[in-house]
């Protein structure tokens, strides 16, 4: 795993060597049919992978290849927490309980906020987790954060991220950052008041950006920016309510001004 | 166990099913013959059937082992010879019945391992039965079995869920009824054509939705939806009432799931129109959806239908709605949280927070214009945070404005907010648009 880290070769290769290795092994231990604490901890650091590889993807939007690479990442990804879940449900008999389980299962409930049909595969899913889980905080953490993004609450949605989320949690929230950063604008230009631009400063802290990200994001997704009084700058409110995509192709990261999350990203060696 | 029944009895008993089939099929009595293949009905028939059978069995298995004794009882000997001419060959040696074979063999296995509570193999031999009885319902003309191929479709769903709970229990996988998901498919297959047999594909439809519910392999709708809406030869009109109510059902709860309301409305509100009153059970399901697709364009059910329904989870949601009141809203969702999680409406029910931050500021815009009626179109925002402190829910200000923000997008409100001043200032006219039968505005 600490392949992964090692700055010698680019990410894409390392990803391709370890991505094959994990579907070896998986491969292997389902024809084997092998259960047990040993696998279980297997499988936790191969969706660890998955979900790391999918922060650096999604961090290096460049190139065509990424999407596909990323697209069969995800797939491994739901394989292998599909698996491990399995595992859990059959090794409960022992008396363990996992301690990562709740964890694990709130990565599956936090990529959820990406898929169509969620009702239903919410509701299939939760049938079968126990109890114990549902009251975790893990648990109860994404949760929050799924109807904070349906209900569109973006200021609870991106402090409470900010606030709660475990690095990998965040790995997998923090695409949908800037999708819930552009209802904001959006929200903001559409319901603010005309005559007063909606400060950028402002903006800024609620949305956890740089000001001049928060100045780039208005401007790709084609808000106006005036300049108030010589010195403040707002976004100009308009009754435009379409949200506009932003004029590139693939989305401009920009990253969470927390230095929280700074010294996560730092100690991500440590969690492997 | 059976009473002890003397081999003459069990071979009476025999001959009789085997009469009655043959005579449905000659007579082309679809009812008659759909009866005798209800194995999961225990009917008086079925049990007998099953008691002469297992007769059949056990002698066979006594005589084998009075033979190694090696002690021969004279008695016995009528029975031997009665013995060896086994179920199957009854079936065998008679003209009447062996064209049949292939259905009335695994079907007598099926009908003994039932009583038995051997599940699996009952599920097994039942499913061979099925396959060998669509054959010759292919050959059969006009539509005069079809009651009977919906008890096998029926039956082949139950006994497929039975067995699975079989499996599961003995630590095996349980795919039983995944197959029998495949066999209906198989005789929809058969029901789609020009003839008059096409009026049953509902009802097998039906069969497989409740399977892949059940399985929760909801994705594989889609397919026989589409046969269904799409292919010519089916006129939904033609279909029998029962089984429309009960496909509409089903694809307005798959439109729940999906979050499309109109469509959602639409449909389960016409499975509850032609649900028939008496079954009550039938509609407390359908309002078991409708409801919360009701509410989520705004339409509230009277208490006394809840009351009626037994369906008083919703109530506090209704009074919540009513009053504007956010923290009995998550109250009753966590209250029932599981019952609303397993049907699936949980997350359709949490969306509904957005109408109650309407109704409650509603409430406040109310109240000032009882105070002054000139300045009650703006309000502070400080004054919903305190509204919102006294329901013990502890917001700032930014997201008070952050809820005003979504309000106003989504025309819940018609006005603006004013970050500076921290007000929020409503249109004169009509400031709290109702939904009027559509849903909020994404």
């Amino acid at each position: 795993m600490s392949l992964l880290h090692s700055s010698e070769r680019p990410f894409e290769v390392v990803h391709d060597f370890l991505f094959d290795r994990t579907r070896s092994i998986r491969q292997d231990l389902s024809m084997q049919n092998v259960t047990g604490d040993q696998v279980i901890h297997m499988y936790e650091r191969m969706v660890k992978f998955h979900i790391i590889s999918h922060h650096h993807l999604h961090r290096s939007c460049g190139t065509p290849n990424i999407a596909s690479i990323s697209h069969l990442n995800m797939e491994q990804l739901m394989k292998a927490l599909t698996t491990l879940f399995n595992l859990y449900e059959v090794n409960r008999a022992s008396n363990s309980t996992y301690k990562n389980e709740a964890e694990f299962r709130s990565f599956y409930l936090l990529l959820l906020m990406g898929s169509n049909n969620q009702g239903e595969s919410l509701s299939l899913w939760l049938k079968r987790v126990p109890s114990v889980i549902m009251k975790s905080k893990e648990i109860c953490f994404a949760r929050r954060i799924l109807r904070y993004f349906r209900l569109g609450n973006y200021k609870r949605f991106i402090h409470t991220t900010e606030d709660e989320a475990s690095f990998l949690q965040y790995c997998i929230i923090e695409p949908y950052i800037n999708e819930v950063r552009m209802l904001a604008l959006s929200y903001v230009s559409y319901g603010g008041y005309k005559l007063q631009p909606y400060p950028l400063v402002r903006l800024s802290t609620l949305l956890m950006m740089k000001e001049s990200d928060t100045e780039s994001l208005c401007v790709d997704c084609g808000f106006e920016i005036s300049t108030d009084d010589g010195s403040e700058k707002g976004l100009v409110s308009t009754k435009q309510s379409v949200i506009c995509k932003p004029t590139k192709g693939v989305q401009k990261y920009y990253p969470l001004v927390s230095a929280k999350i700074e010294r996560l990203s730092a100690e991500l060696s440590e969690l492997l | 166990m059976a009473a002890y029944m003397s081999m003459g009895e069990a071979h009476r008993r025999i001959n009789e099913y085997l009469n009655r089939f043959s005579d449905a099929v000659s007579y082309q009595d679809g009812k008659s013959l759909s009866r005798l293949l209800s194995i999961s009905s225990d009917s008086a028939t079925l049990l007998s059937l099953a008691d002469a059978l297992n007769t059949f069995q056990s002698c066979y298995s006594g005589i084998l082992t009075v033979v190694l004794c090696k002690h021969v009882m004279l008695f016995i000997y009528v029975e031997i010879f009665i013995c060896f001419a086994d179920a199957n060959r009854v079936i065998s040696q008679s003209d009447k019945y062996s064209q049949y074979g292939d259905i009335l063999v695994p079907i007598f296995r099926a009908v003994r391992s039932y009583r038995l509570r051997n599940l699996v193999e009952s599920y097994l031999a039942f499913e061979k039965a099925s396959n060998a009885f669509i054959q010759e319902f292919r050959n059969w003309d006009s539509a005069w079995a079809l009651e009977a191929l919906y008890v096998v479709a029926y039956e082949i769903r139950i006994l497929a869920e039975r067995a699975d709970v079989e499996l599961a229990s003995i630590g095996k996988n349980p795919e039983k009824l995944k197959g029998a998901g495949s066999f209906l498919m198989k005789v929809f297959g058969v029901l789609a054509g020009k003839g008059p047999k096409r009026v049953g594909a509902l009802y097998v439809t039906c069969q497989l939705f409740k399977i892949y519910f059940k399985l929760g392999t909801v994705h594989l709708c889609r397919s026989v939806i589409r046969s269904i809406e799409t292919a010519r030869i089916f006129d939904f009109e033609e279909f029998p009432v029962r089984d429309k109510v009960t496909y509409m059902y089903y694809t307005g709860r798959l439109e729940v799931y999906n979050e499309n309301f109109p469509a959602a409305d639409h449909k389960l509100s016409y499975a509850l129109t032609h649900c028939t009153e008496r079954k009550e059970a039938n509609i407390r399901m359908i309002l078991k959806y409708l409801i919360p697709v009701k509410l989520s364009i705004g339409i509230l059910p009277k208490t006394s239908l809840l009351e009626k329904y037994n369906l008083n989870e919703y109530s506090d949601v209704i009074l919540a709605l009513k009053r504007g009141d956010l923290r009995l809203l998550r109250h009753a969702l966590n209250e029932h949280e599981d019952r609303f999680l397993r049907s699936g409406v949980y997350l359709v029910l949490e969306k509904l927070e957005l109408q109650v931050y309407q109704r409650l500021v509603k409430k406040i815009y109310i109240i000032q214009k009882l105070k002054d009626p000139n300045k009650a179109h703006q309000i502070k925002l400080d004054v919903i945070v305190k509204a919102l402190q006294w329901l013990e829910m502890d917001m700032d200000v930014d997201e008070v404005e952050c809820i005003m923000s979504i309000l106003i997008y989504k025309n819940l409100v018609k006005g603006y907010f004013a970050h500076k001043s921290k007000v929020a200032v409503l249109s004169k006219q009509d400031p709290f648009p109702k939904l009027n039968g559509k849903p909020v505005n994404s």
